[in-house]
């Protein structure tokens, strides 16, 4: 065992290296340390899955505090981390037990009523074994910063390409602009000011009789807490890479694209000898970049893009176009996946050791929703993104949409968005060439995949629906059934949506099956209004927050 | 439930909440004939939905406090009754009181709750340190506490109530807005709904914060108003507090949920009125969390996971509307319980459909009828003691 110095922190019995930029995740996973939490209701084996601060699976416990996400998380020289939720361990948890004791899953709604006389046992047993972490212990960290208030003519949020060059642009020309984002900021545009490690995560409907228009609250770094004022608002905040929903989605070893890419690091070796791809656009290409060799073969809803196929060619990546991936096997990890042709061809058990989701990217909407801008269904990409006016203004007078959280393309369409809005707030013309929009009511890939995957219902662990909150299919398809209609009404007779993650992974899913089960399109399965904060931010942080006036 | 409406109901309930489907399911039991209720919503869209499950017998009027204990013993029964758990924990509910003003508004509480021969507790700031571990309590000067008090979970006890009614034979139509209010010489005819008549004798009422709103469209002036209260929720975390916390002094009212969750909220002005999904607001995260972390100064890195809002429908003595409005014959009232209607729906339910069924209840007129507010100057029966 290392010796315990300035540069290194504590994890369990052991002493491990900070290593500058790295996270928590994947200084663990470069350990050799896998399984970092145990599922809220099943006790299922929980790893890093989504890489960026959202998702419920690689909580650990730092300095006393539950629930830091390890995946954003750099520990600091002397922390101490420890993992929750299993017993005696996450690794060998007697609690995993009910996974295996109730293989249809606990109905919480109807169960435990009887006999009457042991209600108050089972309310004891449940609530001792609910929750994640434990409370928080005495505090041995340092007084919290005082919050900030920003003041500024243009608030960019997202420093993205679409975001950068909003920016730039406006900065430019003369305007006052703080570009914010959630995580490093190289190099900020000349002129512009730019606060990196800071996400907004409450924007308020504006107050027409107030100026400035806009007040939105930031949570920065170390949980400092952020205000910031500006009559006008650009949102960039980009997309994120969605889940997927099959058996086995949930075991260690199931990564988003930015899972993988975030475990792994700029330059490190990848956290597994061989995965597989599931997606055929520029995301899975990106994937297929990276870790080369390591990827043992893609397999795609849909076709592949053909600089997808070039690549996979150079690479000698097999390549399944037009592929369900029926089941996910294994226990502790990834074993095998079982995938097979759609419209029922041929099946096939691959064995790998991870699975990379790179199929879809959602936009991150809940800025438009908090601000009630008017939104619309986009089939194409199986998402909400603001309807838009003339220079990508949402229906929010002052608000403005761009880049990937608009719908729009990523890359230099993106780009092109903010460029076009900035324009859009300087001229006040629009500009003559727009770029792509995702066009509503294409089907994507993803239209359709469920009915097929679920028409043959292989697989035979449980169906993880929402892996925050362990609700299973089943639930959903029971809700139905009785008669609730509705993502509102489905999502408070299931839990499915009320999770850690807000219901990023689970959702998206729940509205193309809720779709099916009603025999209605998406658009009117209805979406669930995005409650704030955009992500879980201390109370500490609101305490402190600055007042709006003054 | 899909279909379209008959043309005529013997009753119409304008609200499909917990007080709405409770009073249809009494009403259905005791054969009234066909029962519609309409919700302009989704199921628990409306304050039903929004609420933070407390159920509570600590009052400063005995006539509530009565209400309130037949109220317990049936979200007690409820899980047998109607086939969904909404675990009724009973963890009991504390009331801090931080100032001699608020120590006396307990001493008030202690005496009508003692009187009604429950067991109530006065705690000093030591023994609420043992009941909620982790409490900064220097400036708690007293405490009262109630054992048998407790949270729910408002979703379940909704999808009981509902399927119950539907079982019984009840109608019910959710996003099936009430546009008017039909009568003619001061007798009810029944209501407007998407454009068409629905004739019914005898309409109730139950419209939660928007049922001033749809009094003054039967033509009635009433004191009603809807009120924007907002809740947040925190991530779950290992149980550690078993009561609900209520602080006197600035109305955080805090429980823990069988999920673990934190779940309070704390009031904030607002302007009256209701808009769609009603909005939070920075100042509730902001005063709201102070107030949290004040008490329970270890949890400052706890994280809010999200916020809500919902509408109460506040009176101006702090009690409830129910009964007949001897302005309209055959209008029912079955709101006005600012933020205390759930708990209380057990009870107030089955009074309601008495009085729609024509049966005396043992509801004080004057304390409880619609007729109270319609001569000034009367004395009121106040109930203060709002928060939670």
């Amino acid at each position: 065992m290392a010796r315990p110095s300035a540069r290194t922190f504590r994890f369990r019995r052991r002493n491990l290296p900070c290593e500058a930029e790295q996270t928590l995740a994947a200084t663990l996973s470069a350990q050799g340390v896998r399984i970092l939490g145990r599922s809220i209701r099943y006790h299922r084996p929980r790893a890093p899955f989504c890489g960026v601060g959202y998702c419920t699976q690689c909580l650990v416990r730092v300095n006393g505090v539950p629930n830091i996400r390890s995946c954003t998380y750099v520990p600091a020289p002397g922390d101490a981390v420890g993992t929750e939720n299993g017993w005696p361990s996450v690794d060998r948890d007697l609690l995993g037990a009910l996974d295996w004791l109730f293989p249809h899953g606990i109905d919480t709604l109807r169960g435990f009523r009887r006999p009457a006389a042991f209600r108050g046992l089972y309310h004891r047993v449940i609530r001792s074994l609910a929750g994640y972490g434990r409370p928080p212990t005495p505090p041995a960290r340092p007084e919290p910063r005082a919050g900030e208030r920003i003041d500024t003519e243009l608030l960019v949020v997202g420093a993205g390409p679409a975001g950068r060059a909003a920016a730039a642009r406006l900065a430019s020309a003369g305007h006052q602009v703080l570009l914010v984002d959630r995580g490093p900021l190289l190099a900020p545009p000349p002129q512009a000011r730019a606060r990196a490690g800071t996400t907004v995560t409450f924007l308020p409907a504006p107050d027409p009789g107030r100026s400035p228009r806009f007040v939105a609250t930031g949570l920065g770094a170390d949980g400092t807490p952020v205000l910031l004022r500006a009559q006008t608002v650009c949102v960039a905040a980009g997309a994120y890479d969605g889940g997927l929903l099959v058996p086995g989605v949930d075991r260690p070893g199931v990564l988003t694209a930015s899972g993988a890419l975030s475990l792994a690091g700029p330059q490190g070796e990848p956290p597994f000898p061989q995965a597989i791809v599931f997606g055929g656009g520029a995301r899975a290409g990106e994937l297929l970049d990276r870790f080369g060799t390591h990827v043992a073969a893609a397999v795609s809803p849909g076709a592949f893009a053909p600089e997808v196929a070039a690549r996979a060619a150079e690479l000698e990546i097999p390549l399944y176009p037009r592929s369900l991936l029926v089941e996910i096997r294994g226990r502790r990890g990834v074993a095998a996946v079982r995938i097979q042709g759609r419209g029922g061809g041929p099946e096939q058990l691959l064995p790998v050791d991870a699975v990379l989701l790179a199929h879809c990217r959602f936009p991150n909407g809940q800025l438009f929703f908090q601000a009630g801008a008017q939104m619309d269904w986009r089939g194409s990409l199986g998402a909400y993104t603001p309807v838009l006016g003339p220079g990508f203004e949402t229906s929010v007078p002052g608000l403005f949409a761009v880049g990937e959280a608009a719908g729009f393309e990523p890359g230099s369409p993106a780009e092109a968005s903010g460029i076009a809005a900035a324009e859009q707030l300087l001229e006040g013309t629009t500009p003559s060439v727009l770029p792509a929009r995702a066009e509503p009511g294409r089907p994507s890939e993803m239209a359709g995949y469920y009915t097929e995957l679920l028409r043959r219902r292989a697989g035979r662990g449980k169906w993880i629906l929402c892996a925050c909150e362990d609700v299973l299919l089943q639930e959903l398809e029971e809700a139905s059934r009785a008669g609730y209609r509705g993502l509102e009404e489905i999502k408070r007779y299931t839990g499915v949506g009320t999770g850690l993650c807000q219901g990023r992974f689970c959702l998206p899913a729940a509205i193309l099956l809720l779709s099916d089960l009603e025999h209605r399109p998406p658009s009117e399965v209805g979406y669930i209004r995005q409650r704030p904060p955009v992500v879980p931010t201390p109370l500490g942080t609101w305490a402190r927050m600055p007042e709006e006036t003054g | 439930m899909s279909g379209e409406p008959r043309d005529r109901y013997a009753v119409v309930i304008v609200g499909g909440g917990i007080v709405g489907l409770f009073t249809a399911y009494h009403l259905a039991r005791a054969g009234t004939g066909p029962i519609a209720v309409f919700e302009r919503g989704f199921l628990s869209s409306g304050a039903s939905g929004r609420n933070g499950g407390g159920v509570r017998q600590q009052w400063e009027t005995g006539a509530t406090v009565a209400l309130a204990r037949e109220a317990v013993a049936a979200w007690r029964r409820f899980p047998g009754e109607f086939g969904f758990n909404p675990y009724f924990r009973q963890g009991g509910y504390l009331f801090l009181a931080e100032s001699a003003a608020e120590l006396a508004q307990l001493d008030r509480v202690a005496a009508t709750v003692r009187a009604a021969g429950l067991p109530l507790e006065r705690l000093d700031p030591r023994a609420v340190a043992r009941r909620a571990p982790g409490i900064r309590t220097d400036r708690i000067q007293g405490a009262s506490y109630l054992g048998s008090d407790g949270t729910l979970y408002p979703f379940p006890a909704i999808w009981g109530a509902y399927e119950a009614a539907r079982r019984l034979g009840v109608d019910v139509f959710l996003r099936s807005e009430v546009t008017a209010i039909d009568s003619e010489g001061g007798r009810v005819l029944g209501v407007r709904v998407g454009g068409r008549r629905v004739a019914a004798d005898r309409v109730v009422n139950a419209a939660g914060g928007w049922s001033g709103e749809l009094s003054r469209r039967a033509g009635l002036s009433v004191p009603n108003v809807a009120s924007r209260h907002e809740i947040l929720a925190t991530e779950p975390m290992k149980r550690f507090l078993d009561p609900m916390l209520i602080r006197l002094s600035d109305g955080l009212y805090v429980s823990q949920t069988m999920r673990g969750e934190l779940v309070g909220g704390l009031s904030v002005p607002h302007p009256p009125g209701v808009v769609p999904g009603p909005p939070s607001s920075i100042a509730f995260l902001r005063r709201m969390s102070a107030s949290l972390v004040d008490l329970f100064p270890n949890l400052s890195g706890l994280n809010v996971l999200r916020a809500w809002a919902g509408y109460y429908d506040d009176t101006p003595d702090g009690m409830p509307v129910i009964g007949e409005d001897p302005r309209l014959r055959g209008f029912f009232h079955a709101n006005g319980f600012g933020g205390h209607g759930f708990m209380l729906s057990p009870a107030t339910s089955l009074r309601v459909a008495r009085s729609v069924l024509g049966e005396r209840t043992d509801l004080d007129p004057a304390r409880f009828g619609p007729a109270r507010f319609l001569s000034p100057g009367r004395a009121m029966h106040a109930e203060h003691l709002q928060p939670g």
